[in-house]
């Protein structure tokens, strides 16, 4: 049975009206019930921590952002390029692609104290940790998309004499686009998750160093605001992403 | 005279990494410059891999073959043959107007000139006016198969090859865009090689019709219908003569399938 679409209004105000009523049964009901505001401060207190300590917050805001989007970009372009890299070159891809699967399978978590050793306590190794978890889905992405071409349209630029980077250009890249930020958009969340990572695991800087400290020192409203800051940056990101996605791919 | 086609003993088929499958064998043609040729056969037979040697998207086996006087290879770097796929193969995220002017942004130095008065020519000569700038998934299935056919022709190729352009649509857009095609054909002059399944459109296009067979793949005839349309190839689909060419060549058909 084909369902009617909500209303505009209604596909606007109902996820509103949604998160409204969870905040307010977080607000009233928890505390009715019992809970304990170290484990759950009211939306009230985590508002009022960001009233009193914004400029705290602000600066464990900046550099978290910075690893991440610094992580983002790394990460991506070099998964785009060595993607293209593979495509083009059956040999490389044979000899290293393996290798790229192995590195794959190690934990990002067990990965980073590496990098933390290799690269000391700065922002360098929190993006490399952002940059790596967000390279491999984008290329193994890039390259099935890259290849998604169908036969008959490789044979039309053939029958036109295209040239090997008109062929690229003009076909086999806007072939792997809507692939390539599909792996964009959850790399929007995953680069903020790395550099979050790598700030627990070494820094005194950052949202990740926040949400520690406040956890080790049991303050709960700054732990919880600073989770409500690094899930706001990364919908900053996916937001981004997705409008980005619809200036690049403007058909269907 | 040279023929837009001409090949002697050519074996067409498949080369694997050991072995090759052959598909046509044998196969002897000469298609005159300007004809219309249509191409019948059991499925299977080797209809599009003919035409993808022809196109030079396929080298062929064995034998000879020239096209417009030349190597297949030539040829296709001159860009003097167009190719219609079943399936329209329009670039999704290219509008109509940017489709059919594909051939201008590739094909290197032989790329064509952009000139967005031919664009709106073929839009028109289609019947795609107003269309320009919509996206392939706003078309319909006839309208795609329209904007294939002013992509294949932007840059007036001699030699069209078409594999089963109409297979797809209903019968009254196929009739109607059986027409358009002779018309065009009429028009440009250019000769063409039409793959199809049905025995009434082919001999409603065709100046001959070329029956190929299944196991082992060859040319069984060529039935020459001139004599029963008129000068410019045009005929009733009701007249007699044309009714007998298509019971000839259905019995043709049944004993080859
Ligand atoms: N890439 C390929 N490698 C090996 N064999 C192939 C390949 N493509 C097609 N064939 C075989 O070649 C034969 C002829 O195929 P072809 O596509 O030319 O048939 P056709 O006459 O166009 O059929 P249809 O009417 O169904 O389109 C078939 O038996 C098919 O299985
Ligand atoms: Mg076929």
């Amino acid at each position: 049975m084909m369902r009617r679409p909500l209303p505009r209004w209604a596909t606007i105000s109902l996820p509103i009206a949604g998160a409204l009523s969870i905040i307010l049964a977080w607000q009233f009901l928890l505390p009715a019930a019992g809970v304990p505001s170290y484990i759950a401060p009211t939306p009230t207190r985590i508002a009022g921590v960001f009233q009193q300590q914004w400029a705290l917050l602000f600066d464990n805001f900046w550099p978290t952002l910075v690893e991440a989007l610094s992580g983002f970009f790394i990460g991506n372009i070099s998964a785009v390029l060595l993607a293209v890299v593979f495509v083009y070159s059956r040999v490389v891809q044979a000899a290293y692609f393996p290798v790229v699967l192995f590195f794959n399978t190690i934990p990002i978590l067990a990965l980073s104290p590496i990098i933390i050793l290799i690269f000391g306590l700065g922002m360098t190794p929190k993006i490399i940790i952002a940059a790596v978890i967000c390279f491999f889905p984008t290329l193994v992405n890039m390259i099935r998309g890259l290849n998604s071409a169908s036969h008959n349209e490789q044979e039309l630029l053939r029958v036109l004499s295209a040239t090997p980077w008109e062929i690229f250009w003009r076909l086999r890249l806007p072939r792997s686009l809507p692939m390539l930020f599909s792996s964009l958009r959850i790399a929007s969340a995953t680069a903020v998750i790395g550099a979050i990572v790598g700030e627990w695991i070494g820094s005194d800087k950052g949202l990740g160093a926040l949400i520690i400290q406040a956890t080790f020192n049991y303050q709960s409203d700054r732990l919880y605001a600073a989770i409500v800051l690094s899930s706001s940056m990364s919908i900053a990101i996916f937001l981004s992403v997705v409008m980005i996605e619809r200036r690049v791919i403007r058909y269907i | 005279m040279t023929f837009a086609v001409q090949t002697r003993n050519l074996d067409v088929g498949y080369r694997n990494a050991d072995d090759s499958v052959t598909v046509l064998s044998g196969v002897d043609l000469a298609v005159e410059a300007g004809e219309f040729l249509t191409i019948l056969g059991p499925s299977g037979c080797g209809k599009s891999t003919l035409l993808r040697v022809v196109a030079d998207l396929l080298e062929p086996l064995g034998g000879e073959i020239s096209v417009l006087g030349d190597k297949p290879h030539t040829v296709r770097s001159r860009r003097d043959v167009g190719f219609v796929f079943q399936d329209a193969t329009l670039l999704p995220w290219r509008t109509v107007a940017a489709n059919i002017g594909l051939p201008t942004v590739v094909g290197g130095r032989h790329a064509s000139k952009f000139d967005p008065n031919r664009i709106t020519e073929l839009l028109q000569l289609l019947g795609l006016d107003g269309l320009g700038d919509r996206f392939p998934h706003q078309l319909s299935g006839g309208q795609r198969q329209r904007v294939a056919i002013a992509r294949a022709l932007l840059n007036e190729p001699k030699l069209l090859l078409m594999d089963e352009p109409f297979g797809a649509l209903d019968e009254i857009t196929r009739d109607r865009l059986n027409d358009e095609l002779l018309t065009i054909w009429r028009r440009t002059g250019t000769t063409i090689l039409f793959v199809t399944h049905s025995i009434m459109e082919a001999v409603y296009l065709g100046q001959r019709v070329m029956m190929l067979a299944a196991n082992p793949g060859r040319i069984v005839n060529v039935v020459d219908i001139r004599t029963a349309k008129s000068p410019d190839n045009s005929c009733k689909r009701e007249d007699p003569a044309i009714i007998s060419a298509m019971a000839e060549l259905r019995q043709m058909l049944e004993q080859v399938s």
